[in-house]
């Protein structure tokens, strides 16, 4: 059979390819599923979404995930969850974390001032006891 | 030489080998897989097993002063190779390629389990991280196996011829060496019929779940040869396709 | 691994819907302002067309670009080299892996993207439709072609899009291990014996020309898209990106001994910039319009693999599964 390609590639040449090989378009589903893969580098780290992967199921996906988002990092955890699976908000109500005001009430910052009333307070504490000890003196 | 020296050289060589001719196989799949994430996976588990190979060629070269492992690996005579018959086939389709991965990693599984507890110390650490590797290859290999198993009529046939095929080349890799004995006694290697028996126990059941038939090993002539240094036809031009790069220019020191 | 280098557009563009200039202004300030685009953001049908084709070539051009390099896989010489090879190969089908992956967030599926391949809509780098003739060739192309890769998808890892400047993130990390790898491949072949240096020229004589073509025709010809600039599709021109390749690569192959087959390549001293032969452009046309050295057994292999593993996905298809595009 002359009409298989010369290939310089061994490999090739011994999978006999012709150079009009026949190919049936993939229909929908053919790659299987999505799934979501997280990944701990080191004890301690929180999982890190680190991107997606096809499987046909979670036993596959967690045997993919580990060579294609673990092969060249350390790990100390790993987790694979189903894309369709996950919840989450629509785009465009991702807004809904925007603040309408400040919300001082809740942060830090919103406490600084303690030491201007402590400061204010022992200023007021020192002048009433100056004015104490003149009293008491005068027994 | 010493017989005791000589049956653990033996026993590593043949090893070595075993790893890397099916290192070799795997990886002529690397970009033709059938799904890109599989890809990578076995892409991965070949760079392991020619990895392993390599560190038993230096612990050879270390410890009997074989020569280095470039020579040893890619550029002895045929003869002189002692891989089983199992890794020398092409690899055929995807069903003959995991069926033959998962009846070898499991009985590298129990072999580097059996040298952690060695008498010839320098193998145990060795034989330690070899099997953290060989876990991975074997869950890899045990889940394609069961899920093709019992996937379609198509994938089941495929799967059941493949292991008929498989099945009596995977019993070549217990062909007993001819210093078993000494192997045994010195408490170096409990022997291949030890080996070959934790093996069938463990495949059994796995296959079972994959409603697939093991053929019965008593009845399958197994491909003994290989560790004597009788290959089948495809060694000798995966060999030569091997070393061809190295042997294009023998005086080459450095690639 | 590969940063698609110079791919060209669609032959028909489809009518773009006419955008709400309202949406349009503050998709267009959110990238002024350095944030980028997530896969659900309200985004214009024509940045999302371009950013699939580019992505998706890029992806193509990764698993295409396997095979070249591939071709001495079973032949490498000795054992770290064939580990380095097989883990380099490895790593360009992960790649495609993660680019299919970006370009799906947008909304074509990973079966489309195939198949858009495999019967010739869809593109990929030109470059891969030449052959890796020796070991050299796989020297050569480990290192200049990924050296083009990486300052190619160096650039493109500052664009708007979320998922692929996360993708490209991840790649140019792998593409440094990939760079060095080949450097030292090369190096050994240079620093080697006669018939190892004579390997490594012959192999540099043959892709230096495809190496030119990489980045894409000269801007003077080269279509602009100013749109594709401001909304941070396109960050560097064909001939900024070869200039930069020159200016880096030029000294380190000389410093080797080895001959770039190009008599007029120098730097002007007063512009600063390299002059070079035209690197003829209707070849190069004519390669990317498939007649090219490869180009038919490319596409050829990557169909029988693909009929190859088809019994395989089908007999793991769970009927009950239901496809989503990935989150990120």
């Amino acid at each position: 059979m002359s009409d298989f390609i010369q290939s310089l590639d061994p490999r090739i040449v011994r999978l006999q390819v012709r150079e009009d090989q026949p190919f049936e378009p993939k229909e929908a589903g053919d790659q299987w599923e999505t799934y979501e893969v997280f990944h701990q580098a080191k004890t301690g780290a929180r999982l890190i979404h680190v991107g997606s992967l096809h499987a046909p199921s979670p036993d596959l996906a967690l045997v993919f995930a580990k060579e294609q988002y673990g092969r060249r990092s350390t790990t100390t955890d790993m987790w694979v969850v189903r894309t369709a699976d996950i919840f989450t908000l629509h785009r465009q109500d991702i807004d809904m974390f925007e603040t309408a005001q400040e919300k001082l009430h809740r942060e830090p910052q919103g406490y600084m001032e303690v030491r201007k009333y402590i400061e204010e307070f022992k200023k007021r504490q020192q002048q009433e006891g100056t004015s104490d000890g003149s009293e008491a003196g005068s027994h | 030489m010493d017989p005791k020296q000589e049956a653990i050289k033996e026993l590593l060589i043949k090893m070595a080998d075993d790893q890397l001719i099916i290192g070799h196989r795997h990886s002529e799949w690397i970009g033709l897989g059938p799904i890109l994430e599989e890809d990578i996976a076995l892409a991965s588990i070949a760079q392991d097993k020619v990895g392993q190979s390599y560190t038993l060629f230096q612990l050879l070269h270390d410890q009997f002063g074989t020569a280095d492992p470039d020579t040893m690996g890619f550029l002895r005579a045929e003869n002189e190779y002692r891989c089983c018959h199992l890794v020398e086939y092409p690899n055929g389709e995807y069903d003959f390629s995991l069926i033959r991965h998962f009846l070898f990693d499991h009985a590298e599984y129990h072999r580097f389990d059996m040298l952690q507890a060695s008498t010839f110390e320098p193998i145990r650490g060795i034989a330690r991280k070899f099997k953290s590797e060989i876990k991975y290859h074997i869950l890899h290999a045990d889940v394609w196996v069961r899920r093709l198993g019992t996937g379609t009529e198509e994938s089941h046939q495929r799967m059941q011829a493949a292991l008929e095929t498989a099945f009596p080349l995977a019993l070549g890799i217990f062909e007993p060496s001819p210093y078993e004995q000494v192997l045994i006694e010195e408490n170096f290697f409990p022997g291949e019929d030890a080996l070959r028996q934790r093996w069938l126990e463990t495949i059994q059941p796995i296959l079972e779940e994959a409603s697939l038939q093991m053929p019965d090993p008593s009845s399958v002539e197994p491909a003994y040869g290989g560790r004597r240094g009788y290959h089948t036809e495809h060694l000798a031009p995966l060999l030569e396709e091997m070393s061809w790069t190295l042997r294009y220019d023998p005086e080459a020191e450095r690639w | 691994m590969y940063g698609g280098g110079y791919i060209p557009g669609s032959a028909s563009p489809q009518e773009a819907p006419k955008e709400d200039p309202e949406k349009l202004a503050e998709f267009e300030e959110k990238i002024n302002r350095g944030e980028k685009i997530e896969p659900h953001d309200w985004m214009p049908y024509e940045y999302r067309r371009q950013l699939i084709r580019m992505i998706e070539q890029h992806a193509h051009s990764e698993i295409i670009g396997a095979l070249p390099e591939g071709t001495w896989i079973t032949r490498a010489p000795g054992f770290k080299r064939k580990l380095a090879l097989m883990a380099k190969v490895q790593d360009e089908v992960g790649h495609a892996q993660l680019l299919y992956s970006a370009a799906e967030t947008l909304g074509k599926s990973r079966e489309q993207m195939i198949n858009d391949l495999l019967s010739g809509k869809s593109k990929y780098s030109n470059v891969f439709n030449y052959p890796a003739k020796t070991w050299a060739d796989a020297a050569i192309i480990a290192w200049l072609v990924d050296a083009g890769a990486i300052i190619n998808q160096t650039t493109n890892s500052k664009g708007s899009y979320g998922p692929y400047c996360r993708a490209l993130e991840r790649i140019c990390w792998e593409e440094s291990f990939h760079l060095r790898y080949g450097y030292d491949t090369v190096v050994a072949l240079a620093t080697g014996t006669k018939k190892q240096r004579q390997m490594v020229q012959d192999a540099l004589n043959r892709w230096w020309r495809p190496i030119m073509h990489f980045f894409g025709p000269p801007d003077k010809i080269s279509v602009h898209t100013e749109k594709l600039v401001r909304w941070k599709v396109k960050l560097a021109t064909n001939d900024e990106m070869r200039q930069q390749f020159l200016n880096m690569y030029v000294p380190k192959i000389r410093e080797l001994g080895l001959e770039i087959p190009d008599p007029i390549l120098h730097k002007d001293p007063e512009t600063g910039k390299w002059i070079y032969s035209d690197p003829d452009w209707d070849e190069f046309f004519r390669v990317i319009n498939g007649n090219g050295p490869c180009n038919k057994e490319r596409l050829a292999v990557r169909k029988k693999a693909e009929m190859m593993g088809q019994w395989v996905r089908r007999a793991l298809r769970n009927p009950r599964q239901q496809y989503v595009t990935p989150l990120a």
